[in-house]
């Protein structure tokens, strides 16, 4: 998944566990990064395989934050209200990074106090077992696990939770589990079981059984190896079949984790208070350290920023603002306000699409990929702070991600090499050819846009800017006869796999419109590589074997240049601990928030 | 009276009915496809044309306009839940009732509207009444200078710069939010005192140079040059006589001012991240949100035409030769 609204953060989706790289020191060292400034991650903290965790790991209480305390009321500054509070209709990163507080799923990615990340069981046992060659999934659930009305969560609540994925309502959600099952893409997985469960239908054994309460077993037809980290997306989140209301769950639902709704007031408030049906001894991953969190929307990022940055209420934090371009200046000149501070990857990486159907000749989408200007392009967003160079298509965080992989110079040349470019033009005969070039309104695009087009021209094309409205970016380059030669377009990954990131974008068998194919590749290579390596069973030969795809897409066919990964920085009131980075939400990981004194 | 409120009824329901039309027209009218933000991230074009099918964008839009116009005075049943009338239906967005969205941001709205023209008006119309008893001398052509200067300034100019000085940096003012009144009243007072004081920096210009030049100009009156003759004090004849008749063009600006306020003071609201109607009507385009736009316009709407219905009847009030007839 994973297309980001460009330039519109709102919906930046969450794409779940990234690998490694958590701030560890900001874990070690309660209330941020320290006194040296804002933890980073480094490049040797980042690609490290995740671990799918048995159930000595996945038992709980969760691994205490250091120097953490109980009790008090911590403010919340959020610029978007949650549109949903179901969890399979959650899949924008605000919303699941405070559904990670609600709802539970049967794994979790688990940060310990080291930095390491693990997928481990949440209402399950452990990640799963495996069997049939990655065919055949089972979960066992704990035992003493609740939603809030004190109702038990069984297997028939897990069953449900599946089903209704089917359902015509649910539409923005993670459609994975449900594709998996039916062994169909697109719209087609829901004839497995239309409408969902409603009518009194369920799916046939052989696709999802629950022998006994706490048994649940998923067959596949294929190997499906990233069951684990597709269970620990939000959309998974575990439903009370008893108190499935269909549509109207939206606006009340049955929540399992350690907090529920006290009250939500759309657009404007949320209060999230304590679950006294969840036991911290069947959770692995979560703490409720604060009495209640009081969260208050339409904080835009820029005042959220200046105001924590103020200290405004040294108690109060951001889940999902990121520090803005003009105050993170002033942040990283404070001494104290760095020390509250943390940064990390998100998940997406900004690439420049080259439409495959019109731009045929490989010398000229060559030229243009030396052409391009990353670093004008990444200026606007604030080089280091809004984002990093990268040279490849994978981010920097996903195992197998090689950070100095740049065969087009995007990194070491940022400016561009113009020279380069004109010689590949020449040689294929192409000098003044037309290059109608798409981009947004936004006003970071907008921005980039003219050195684009300056490098452009002087390599020798003939280049048109067309400006595409921000609001239905997006809508119009996913339209597969959209007119347009290159374009921007953002993508970032569900989990810690190349999986989510190669077979989106490039899997030709896909395009259609609505597709994150935007470049249209349609390449019998690279379609069979994808099937090839989806069936591999080891995790790490997999991540080897889809960073060698990836170089063999970009050198060999490059149908999108890389540009830069999207960084994020935040800063939280003076009095808050355990603020950590997690890669799960791109931003601070709430289940460990506590407040000093 | 009741002829006059009747007539300006019927008037207001036919303006509100051409609002709704051209609003409903409008929205077709861009490219953009309501259901598109609700397909999730891998959108297919079958689960497009579903999910147009359930918000009902799919079927003509008279039919859609006419069954829109329906529930509002017979109510209709969503996949949502029943929407009794006045339905102004669900929003496409998060399915929340837009009537219920609606009534639970006008507080907000309400509050920073009344709130600050209670501080805009009585700075406004004090400064204008000083400017206009010493008019012509250095009071008179300071006030005038002031108000000019503050007149020009915008509030997505001050308010960042009250924020940044006197809220975040010399911590003298407290943050704004927006609490009930009814649940804390200090804490409603403290929320919004800047917001009304930044909104009072841009209005009070208009209200103070309004009140000098009416009241100059009233001062200059035969009634006025009457009063004096009969030998009243200075006071009693500007006060109880110039005063009272400077307040009609007052009024309307302030009727205007009101309804556009209650409407939603969109700026006011994102530079102070308050949860009103302005947000709400920013949001609900930005999001292709028909219903919760559609609602948002029509209340808006209706807020501008009350108030220009109330400053007719207060014209009356203020002066006796004016008949609402």
């Amino acid at each position: 998944m994973g297309k980001q609204r460009a330039l519109q953060p709102r919906v930046r989706t969450v794409l779940a566990a990234l690998v490694v790289g958590a701030l560890a020191a900001a874990g070690c060292s309660p209330g941020g990064g320290g006194d040296t400034g804002p933890r980073e991650q480094t490049r040797a903290e980042r690609a490290t395989l995740i671990e799918f965790a048995d159930a000595k790991a996945s038992t709980g209480p969760a691994e205490e934050a250091p120097g953490a305390r109980r009790g008090g009321v911590m403010p919340v500054l959020e610029r978007d209200s949650y549109e949903h509070l179901d969890p399979a209709q959650m899949y924008v990163n605000s919303q699941t990074t405070m559904a990670s507080l609600i709802h539970r799923r049967l794994t979790a990615v688990k940060l310990d106090n080291k930095g390491r990340y693990s997928v481990v069981g949440d209402l399950a046992t452990d990640s799963g077992r495996v069997s049939d060659n990655g065919r055949t999934w089972t979960y066992t659930l704990k035992e003493n696990i609740r939603f809030e009305d004190g109702s038990p969560i069984t297997s028939r609540d897990v069953r449900h939770t599946i089903e209704r994925l089917y359902a015509d309502f649910v539409t923005e959600g993670p459609k994975f589990v449900q594709e998996w099952l039916a062994d169909t893409s697109g719209a087609g997985h829901r004839k497995l079981l239309p409408g969902g469960p409603y009518k009194g239908g369920h799916l046939p054994d052989d696709v999802l059984e629950t022998p006994d309460d706490r048994t649940i077993v998923f067959h596949f037809k294929r190997p499906r190896n990233d069951l684990p980290y597709a269970l620990s997306l939000t959309g998974y989140g575990v439903v009370s079949q008893k108190r499935d209301t269909r549509e109207r769950y939206d606006r009340a639902p049955a929540t399992s984790g350690p907090y529920k709704i006290g009250e939500f007031r759309r657009g404007r408030s949320m209060t999230l208070v304590r679950n006294d049906q969840w036991d911290p001894k069947t959770d692995p991953v979560r703490h409720a350290y604060v009495d209640r969190f009081e969260i208050t929307f339409n904080h835009e990022y820029g005042k959220s920023a200046r105001e924590l940055l103020a200290d405004a209420d040294p108690n109060a934090v951001t889940w999902s603002g990121s520090v803005d371009v003009d105050t993170a200046q002033q942040v990283l000149k404070d001494k104290d306000a760095r020390s509250r501070t943390i940064e990390g990857y998100q998940i997406f990486v900004a690439q420049m699409a080259i439409n495959m159907d019109r731009v045929d000749d490989h010398r000229v989408r060559r030229a243009i990929a030396h052409a391009l200007p990353t670093r004008a392009v990444l200026a606007p967003y604030g080089p280091g702070i809004g984002g990093e160079l990268t040279g490849g298509y994978l981010n920097p965080t996903l195992p197998g991600a090689d950070p100095s992989y740049d065969p087009f110079d995007k990194v070491s040349k940022p400016g561009g090499d113009v020279k380069k470019a004109r010689e590949l033009l020449e040689e294929a005969d192409a000098v003044g050819t037309r290059l109608v070039y798409a981009h947004s309104t936004a006003d970071a695009d907008q921005k980039g846009s003219v050195a684009v087009a300056d490098a452009l021209k002087k390599a020798g094309f003939d280049v048109q800017r067309k400006e595409v409205p921000v609001d239905n970016y997006y809508d119009r380059i996913g339209k597969v006869d959209n007119g347009w030669d290159i374009y921007r377009s953002n993508w970032g990954h569900d989990w810690a796999s190349a999986a989510t990131v190669i077979p989106p974008q490039y899997d030709g068998r896909a395009i259609e419109d609505g597709s994150a194919n935007y470049s249209h590749l349609n390449d019998r290579k690279v379609n069979r590589e994808i099937d090839r390596i989806t069936a591999i069973t080891e995790p790490e030969k997999a991540a080897t074997e889809w960073f060698g795809l990836g170089k063999y897409i970009l050198e060999e066919i490059t149908p999108a240049v890389p540009l830069f990964a999207y960084k994020q920085l935040q800063i939280a009131g003076s009095n808050v601990g355990g603020v950590v980075f997690h890669n799960e939400h791109s931003g601070v990981d709430p289940t460990r928030l506590y407040l000093k004194k | 009276m009741i002829r006059f409120l009747l007539r300006r009824v019927l008037g207001a329901t036919v303006i509100l009915l051409v609002i709704s039309a051209v609003t409903f027209l409008l929205f077709y009218s861009i490219p953009r496809d309501p259901a598109r933000l609700a397909c999730g991230k891998t959108c297919d074009p079958e689960s497009l044309a579903m999910i147009r099918a359930s918000l009902g964008v799919d079927r003509p839009v008279p039919v859609q306009y006419w069954e829109y116009l329906v529930g509002i005075f017979a109510g209709r049943d969503f996949a949502a839940g029943p929407c009794p009338a006045p339905c102004l239906g669900y929003s496409f967005r998060d399915q929340s009732p837009v009537l219920e969205t609606i009534l639970d941001r006008v507080p907000t709205t309400a509050s920073l509207a009344l709130g600050g023209a209670v501080v805009f008006l009585t700075v406004g119309l004090a400064l204008g009444m000083i400017a206009a008893r010493n008019q012509g001398n250095l009071v008179d052509k300071g006030l005038s200078s002031l108000s000019l200067v503050m007149s020009s300034m915008q509030i997505y100019l001050v308010g960042p710069l009250v924020l940044a000085v006197f809220v975040y940096h010399l911590q003298l003012l407290p943050s704004p939010r927006y609490v009930d009144l009814t649940e804390d009243p200090v804490g409603w007072f403290k929320g919004l005192l800047v917001p009304w004081l930044v909104m009072s920096i841009i209005f009070t210009a208009a209200y103070t140079r309004m009140a000098r030049s009416t009241l100059v100009e009233q001062l200059r009156e035969d009634h006025v040059r009457t009063a004096r003759a009969k030998g009243m004090s200075g006071r009693t004849v500007f006060f109880r006589h110039a005063w009272r008749g400077s307040l009609i063009p007052i009024v309307t600006i302030l009727g205007v001012d009101l309804g556009s306020l209650f409407g939603g003071a969109m700026v006011t609201e994102f530079t102070f991240a308050l949860p009103g109607l302005g947000r709400l009507a920013v949001n609900s385009v930005t999001q292709t949100d028909l219903p919760m736009l559609m609602g948002v316009m029509l209340f808006a709407a209706a807020m501008i035409i009350a108030f220009n219905i109330l400053v007719d009847a207060v014209y009356a009030w203020i002066d006796p030769r004016i008949r609402l007839s």
